[in-house]
């Protein structure tokens, strides 16, 4: 027989309770934390590996967690902390490429090439498929912002957290990534045809 | 002092104004000139509606068999 007392017992039982919760709840965002994963990745499996390895690392770490605090915030953390330590940056944020284009870019692209000139008859010339490829295009700095703001529905301060950058430097990626994003969307959707 | 075109003064606060990021007096100069240059307007809708299908660009769900997967790696008790 082994001599744990029943304050041991008590403590083990309720750590174990604790982590039993912590799990359920982190599984219960994976749909939330898939949306970002597929977003800031290149293909359906590499959202799926980065996934569970997100997940494995999570499970691990539980106690290092803080109750009450941001679960989805701290499992993006780990997840977009793993996408960069897979060696992803050896794709360059070209920061300094020049980007004269402006906002209103796309649409008088988009409206000089259809010669339409109704908003929601130009927005259909835009597929989901061509967002995605577009997104797909934007350099990891930028689109890792991007996901987190638009997809991920976080705040700048959030995404700030999450990414450990400045508040700043996200909404200066988060402008030049919808830039880019335009730029490739113009190329897909008018060039390409 | 050069005269600011309005619409090119617009296209540059497009993401501040729509961000909510942009200074009262500078958001209620935007909404003067869309009520009045539907040229603009055109373009801030399209900004919002192309936000609109970048939320909607990841929405393909996750496979059921990688949430089974997820939960497997749940630490034994």
């Amino acid at each position: 027989m082994s001599e744990t007392s029943p304050e041991e017992a008590r403590r083990i039982a309720q750590g174990a309770r604790d982590r039993v919760h912590f799990e359920e709840e982190a599984l219960a965002l994976a749909d939330q934390v898939y949306r970002v994963a597929r977003g800031v990745s290149r293909s359906k499996e590499e959202a799926e590996d980065l996934m569970q390895e997100t997940y494995a690392r999570a499970f691990r770490s539980w106690e290092s967690f803080t109750p009450g605090t941001n679960l989805r915030a701290w499992m993006l953390r780990i997840l977009t902390n793993l996408n960069i330590d897979r060696g992803r940056r050896a794709q360059r944020t070209p920061d300094q490429q020049p980007l004269e284009e402006g906002d209103y870019f796309l649409y008088n692209r988009l409206e000089a090439a259809s010669g339409e000139s109704d908003e929601e008859r130009i927005l259909e010339r835009l597929s989901q498929d061509h967002v995605a490829e577009a997104l797909a295009a934007v350099p990891h700095d930028f689109r890792d912002v991007l996901v987190l703001v638009d997809i991920g529905e976080f705040s700048y301060a959030e995404a700030a957290q999450i990414l450990d950058i400045p508040i700043g430097t996200v909404m200066s990626r988060l402008h030049r990534g919808r830039r880019i994003l335009k730029q490739q969307l113009a190329e897909l959707a008018v060039e390409a045809r | 002092m050069s005269e600011v075109d309005p619409c090119d003064w617009c296209e540059e606060v497009l993401q501040p104004y729509l961000d909510r990021d942009l200074n009262e007096t500078d958001v209620e100069k935007v909404k003067m000139h869309l009520n009045g240059c539907s040229w603009c307007e055109k373009r801030f809708k399209f900004e919002t509606d192309l936000r609109r299908l970048v939320r909607q660009a990841a929405v393909e769900p996750m496979e059921p068999a990688l949430k089974a997967k997820l939960a497997a790696l749940r630490l034994e008790l």
